[in-house]
């Protein structure tokens, strides 16, 4: 019989071994009267004189291998760790794990801010990024001629007559008022296209959520109730906010929403300006002209809509100074969320 | 918009301090963006909503504190035409105003001033103009900004000998008409563009800016003083066109009240003879100088349904009247309101309950919690995308976020389908917006490359967004999701550090648990025409493809020796065919028998036939298959591999003896050596 086989045979033998009796029954089938060593001792005396001295040493060298494996797996096996009482480890090495993936912070954002939402009634409802000139702009009262468009800069696609990606989620209020009748209570996150130099700050594609609520007696009450209910939940409970009246074409009486300063809590610092305050989304009520092109009645109908800046919450929420960082996909990033 | 408090005062009493001020501003709808103390007053710059160019103005700014802080606005004085000096007996300086089109024009006036003497400014204007942010030229110049500034109403000074005698034009240029504006550039002009002219050239672009050749200079004597009216699209076009910014221009485009351009006209002519002395011989004037002022009416219940407090009539009397509307009481709740002409912005009664909600105080309307009647309207594919995102995170992936944007090299990556043309931004602003994305695989290939170059020894990530595919007809959105491995995992055990080397099967494995949790069942993987691609298939037809990224799109991304793979999967189609419902089955009672079997297999033999075949013919005992091992090397000849397969045998009725399942085992051994030329060892 071949020795080398007989070594590496043992060894896949060993390893599969599991039990105090397996082991026994393994020692017996090699070691024992009759084992494998018994035959291969006994057959030293019809090899060939000039063999029996090289074979015979190789047959002890094996059978002193044995006995050490055997050794060592008697020990593993007969004083588990639980009954021995010694460290099972050395417990300052590294633990063992398999890594977790992570989430976008981003995402993380827009499903907390969601299921916020969702608490309080609002639906999930998506659109898409290339939007048609009507929803992105004339069906949201915004006039193509007016200075106000100034402020909704947009990437237009070349060869598709009045296409563009949107500027802002507000379109897929218009597809949604015009699919659907009152009451009505959505949330829409998604990407956002705008053709901004980039810096620290600003992007040529970000992400919206836009929320807006439609029935017969929505008020600008219950816009202050549902974005405090929303703002407290992202912010924490101890934060102070405040509605300053502002303009947007599809929303009147418009608001832009502060929170105070989440970093010096409303003394002033550098994050705020000095101002103690932090803008964080823009709303109003919906102007009668949207629900004019959308085919409501505004005298029946009322409603309010907001929108914010998810990467700016993002930013605001960890402390990120860069709007960059979200898109670099740095792993050393991503993994800190 | 920068105005300050020592000027505002000269409209409004003010009894609060600045800062005070700037608070109530800043809660009226002006914010306050910047407070500064220079020169012994207080600098407020004001963020002005492009709605209210009435706020354009140091009076109509002090018209809203005095609504605001309950003051009267002291208006601005009339004067008296007899006050002006005119000279009628001055012949020589008759003049035509000549308006192609009233709509681009309606107003315009002149006054020609005589004798005066240009030169700079005293202090007290120059402070006040620098304290804004504008620089004092000469006397004639600063008086027409400081009146700009405080009216809202743009003027602009000719000097009156370099202007060809008799007749001014507001008419749209000729094409290739050419001037050269203050600022120094020579500005073609097209058909688009209104302009003031005299008979021979334009002289300034209407609204916009002047003409460097009549421009007031130390040299000037005799001016002709023009406060007009023009219309917003015009001025606005022509800007654009241009390229132009201009304070008159900010103006015009939102709009100006007609009512005070003579107002203004006169208050400049009167500082100009303080100032500068001379005299107006001649004040013309074409067009309406006033519009009839619009009613709306006023439903005291419309404002409450959309604010949700009551807000009494005479409160909302009070209100309106101190913004300078006249309001009228015609029935208990409805109320007949007269807009100023300064409130060009007021068309309904949406624009009044606004007004109303603001001086009222946004922070002085109660908050409640509408009970949402809505149907709850769950998005099937947002949750479908949720429940991806979390198995592939589950998977140890994590998750990006790239631009839809690329240039069009970078589209070139990976195997997206040729079959689509890309489609094409009309207005990037840079090479790296040219094209909407036809595939993920550019963008993770970026994520790769800048996660290598901060040597990351692993990476795996993917991404679900919109790739962006274009056709004759309309552009489609379709769903994908990409998936990114590069590099090794490794562990470091109490045996020592293991390594595993990422690759295609990797990919493979994690979309096979994605479908598995998605409860798909009729999945392929096979291999494409590029060796280094293979397709996905999810009945029959192709979803998809897996691979590695080939030499070029490395070098075009800057990857240097590591290998990129990559899984591209559109959501859609797998979404429809997904089985989200599932059943119960119980787990076995009793316990099975693993019998293992050892062959070698010709290269060749798909192991996914074998498996398959197995489980098909094995018989009811047969739970499951596994591929406990797989080797090639020495012991397994060339064009082989070895193989050991675990089955699983169980039985819900009794503990399975293995005698019991050799009929089974013996089947499958005589099938693996009868149909796929098994060896056994």
């Amino acid at each position: 019989m071949d020795i080398q086989a007989l070594n590496s045979q043992i060894d896949s033998d060993i390893a599969n071994v599991n039990s105090p009796e397996a082991l026994e029954e393994l020692r017996v089938r090699y070691l024992g009267r009759k084992g494998v060593l018994a035959q291969l001792t006994n057959s030293i005396p019809t090899l060939p004189p000039q063999e029996r001295g090289s074979f015979g040493q190789q047959v002890n060298a094996l059978k002193n291998t044995l006995l050490s494996l055997f050794n060592e797996k008697q020990k593993s096996l007969a004083t588990p760790a639980h009954e021995s009482g010694k460290a099972p480890c050395d417990i300052n090495m590294p633990g063992i794990a398999q890594e977790l993936g992570r989430l976008h912070p981003i995402t993380q954002i827009i499903d907390e801010i969601c299921a916020i939402f969702n608490r309080m009634g609002f639906s999930v409802v998506e659109g898409p990024e290339i939007e048609t000139e009507y929803n992105n702009f004339t069906g949201l009262n915004i006039s193509l001629e007016h200075p106000s468009r100034d402020a909704f800069d947009t990437f237009y696609l070349k060869d598709y007559d009045k296409l563009l990606l949107r500027s802002h989620t507000s379109p897929v209020q218009v597809r949604a008022m015009k699919s659907r009748k009152p009451p009505l209570a959505i949330v829409v996150p998604g990407r956002v296209y705008r053709p901004d130099a980039v810096d620290a700050s600003h992007l040529f594609m970000f992400h919206q959520i836009e929320g807006f609520m439609v029935d017969e007696n929505i008020t600008f009450a219950d816009l202050k109730g549902v974005l405090e209910v929303f703002a407290k939940a992202v912010f924490g409970q101890d934060i102070k906010m405040r509605f300053r009246p502002h303009f947007f074409p599809f929303t009147e009486p418009s608001a832009e929403v502060d929170i105070s300063c989440i970093i010096c809590k409303g003394r002033g610092c550098s994050v705020c300006g000095r101002k103690g305050w932090l803008e964080i989304l823009g709303s109003g009520m919906i102007h009668p002209n949207v629900f004019k092109h959308v085919g409501y009645d505004p005298k029946k109908y009322t409603g309010f809509a907001f929108g914010m800046g998810v990467e700016r919450i993002a930013m605001l929420k960890y402390g990120i100074n860069d709007i960059r960082l979200f898109f670099e996909n740095d792993l050393r990033f991503l993994k800190q969320f | 918009m920068k105005v300050t408090y020592n000027w505002l005062k000269d409209f409004v009493a003010i009894k609060i301090t600045p800062e005070l001020l700037a608070e109530k501003l800043t809660m009226a709808g002006l914010e306050v963006t910047s407070l500064d103390k220079k020169l012994g007053d207080f600098v407020f710059e004001i963020e002005i909503t492009s709605n209210r160019p009435d706020w354009l103005s140091v009076v109509g700014i002090a018209r809203e504190v005095a609504a605001i802080t309950g003051q009267k606005l002291q208006s601005l004085p009339k004067i008296k035409s007899q006050a002006l000096g005119r000279n009628p007996a001055d012949k020589a300086c008759g003049l035509k105003i000549c308006i192609e089109d009233k709509k681009d024009c309606p107003l315009y006036t002149a006054k020609i001033i005589k004798g005066v003497k240009v030169g700079p400014s005293p202090s007290w204007l120059r402070d006040r103009l620098e304290l804004i942010g504008c620089r004092s030229v000469n006397n004639i110049v600063d008086i027409t900004n400081y009146i700009l500034f405080e009216t809202g109403e743009p003027l602009h000074a000719f000097d009156l000998d370099k202007l060809s005698r008799g007749e001014i034009f507001i008419r749209r240029a000729k094409n290739n008409e050419k001037i050269v504006t203050i600022d120094g550039g020579e500005k073609t002009l097209n058909q688009n563009i209104l302009v003031i002219a005299d008979k021979e050239k334009p002289v300034a672009v209407a609204g916009v800016m002047g003409g460097k050749d009549t421009e007031v200079t130390e040299a000037t004597t005799n001016i002709l003083l023009e406060a007009a009216a023009f219309n917003q699209i015009a001025v606005r076009q022509a800007r654009r066109s241009l390229g132009l910014q201009s304070e008159s221009a900010y103006r015009f485009e939102r709009g100006i009240d007609l009512e005070i351009v003579e107002t203004a006209s006169q208050r400049a002519l009167k500082l100009i003879q303080e100032l500068a002395g001379g005299s107006c011989v001649m004040a013309k004037s074409s067009g309406f100088p006033q519009k009839k002022h619009k009613s709306v009416m006023l439903e005291v219940c419309a404002a409450h349904k959309i604010l949700g407090i009551d807000i009494p009539a005479s409160k909302i009397k009070i209100i309106l009247d101190s913004l300078g509307f006249k309001v009228k009481i015609k029935a208990k709740d409805r109320l007949s309101v007269e807009i100023p002409g300064h409130r060009l912005d007021i068309n309904s009664e949406i624009d009044l309950i606004e007004e109303i909600a603001r001086v009222f105080g946004y922070e002085n309307i109660a908050k409640s919690l509408p009970v949402a009647k809505a149907q709850i309207n769950i998005s099937q594919t947002q949750d479908k995308i949720s429940l991806v995102k979390n198995i592939l995170v589950g998977l140890g992936l994590n998750e990006v976020i790239t631009y839809s944007l690329i240039d069009r090299e970078a589209s070139k990556s990976f195997a997206q389908s040729k079959d689509y043309p890309l489609i094409e931004i009309l207005n990037p602003l840079s090479k790296e917006q040219e094209v909407l994305r036809p595939s993920l695989a550019s963008g993770l290939a970026r994520c790769v490359a800048h996660n290598l170059n901060q040597k990351q020894d692993y990476i795996n990530v993917f991404e679900i967004a919109k790739a962006f595919l274009g056709s004759n007809d309309l552009p489609r959105e379709e769903l994908v999701l990409g998936l990114a491995l590069s590099g090794a995992k490794s562990f470091l055990l109490e045996q020592g550090r293991i390594e595993d080397k990422a690759g295609p099967l990797h990919l493979k494995g994690m979309l096979e648990v994605l479908f598995q949790r998605l409860g798909i069942k009729d999945y392929s993987f096979s291999a494409s025409q590029d060796p280094l691609v293979f397709s996905i298939s999810l009945n029959q037809e192709k979803i998809g493809v897996l691979g590695k990224l080939n030499k070029d799109t490395l070098d075009k991304f800057g990857i240097k020796n590591r290998d990129v793979f990559m899984a591209e999967l559109y959501l859609e189609k797998v979404f429809a065919s997904a089985q989200l419902d599932k059943k119960f089955t119980p787990p076995p009672r009793y316990p099975g028998i693993n019998r293992d079997i050892s062959f070698i297999l010709k290269d060749d033999i798909s192991i996914k036939e074998i498996l398959d075949t197995i489980k098909e013919k094995g018989g009811q005992l047969l739970r499951d298959v596994n591929i406990m091992d797989y080797y090639k090397g020495e012991q397994i000849p060339s064009g082989f591999r070895g193989l050991t397969i675990s089955c699983f045998y169980c039985s819900d009725e009794r503990t399975l003896t293995e005698t019991e399942i050799n009929p089974a085992h013996n089947l499958i051994c005589g099938l693996l050596t009868e149909r796929f030329g098994a060896k056994m060892r």
